[in-house]
């Protein structure tokens, strides 16, 4: 399955959106956290983000979604740095919704090109 | 190419709302076919595919869906759908 990861300036947020994509979308999907600065602060690690990308990591491909401006910069820095080889895609969408929807196309069997559309049409999903 | 369209109501288990995994196992039941599937529910209508559309379907225990499938495995998708409806556990 494709993998997600989560990129947030905040701990919670991220390990949050982790934990309410998971039981949404099933266990079986790998949806990993990087969020906060090692001190506890308010932060994005390219650290975090590397870690997090191989704990999601299972050979079909892995959709990162950032929160805002620096989460943004840390992932393409990373991406930039040669870790990304066309497996590792950073999508241009809203960080919930497109979470729920990458993680539910990943669990359905979908392949990387596949969840990562459909988690940036989510930002054209009305909320009711 | 022969097109079927057919359409179904099947209620939601009373203590069932099509939300979180609920709404995730019918999605996933939907995508297992060729067929454009929607989903209606008081007016609304919604694409069995999508997660985000369901979920705003907000769509309580006990609510009739209307389910239409249009392609060739128009009647496979449905029967299969009203399985899974009728199979949803929190």
């Amino acid at each position: 399955m494709v993998g997600i990861v989560l990129v947030s300036h905040s701990y919670e947020l991220a390990h949050g959106l982790a934990a309410l994509a998971s039981q949404v979308a099933g266990d079986e999907v790998r949806v990993e956290p990087a969020g906060g600065a090692p001190d506890g602060t308010l932060g994005t690690t390219g650290d975090a983000v590397r870690d997090a990308i191989s704990r999601a990591d299972c050979g079909q491909g892995v959709v990162v979604l950032a929160d805002l401006g620096s989460s943004v910069l840390t992932v393409r820095h990373l991406l930039e740095e040669g870790r990304g080889n066309g497996h590792i895609r950073l999508v241009d969408a809203p960080f919930v919704e497109g979470a729920i929807a990458a993680a539910v196309m990943s669990s359905a069997g979908q392949v990387l090109e596949d969840v990562a559309r459909a988690a940036e049409e989510a930002r054209g999903a009305s909320k009711f | 190419m022969a097109q079927a369209s057919s359409e179904i109501q099947v209620a939601l288990p009373a203590t069932v709302a099509l939300h979180a995994r609920p709404a995730a196992n019918f999605v996933k039941t939907a995508m297992r076919f060729r067929s454009r599937v929607t989903v209606a529910v008081n007016g609304k209508l919604a694409d069995a595919k999508s997660i985000l559309a369901v979920l705003a379907l907000g769509a309580t225990g006990g609510t009739v869906l209307r389910l239409n499938a249009d392609g060739e495995d128009a009647p496979a998708a449905l029967d299969a759908l009203s399985a899974c409806v009728a199979g949803l556990t929190e």
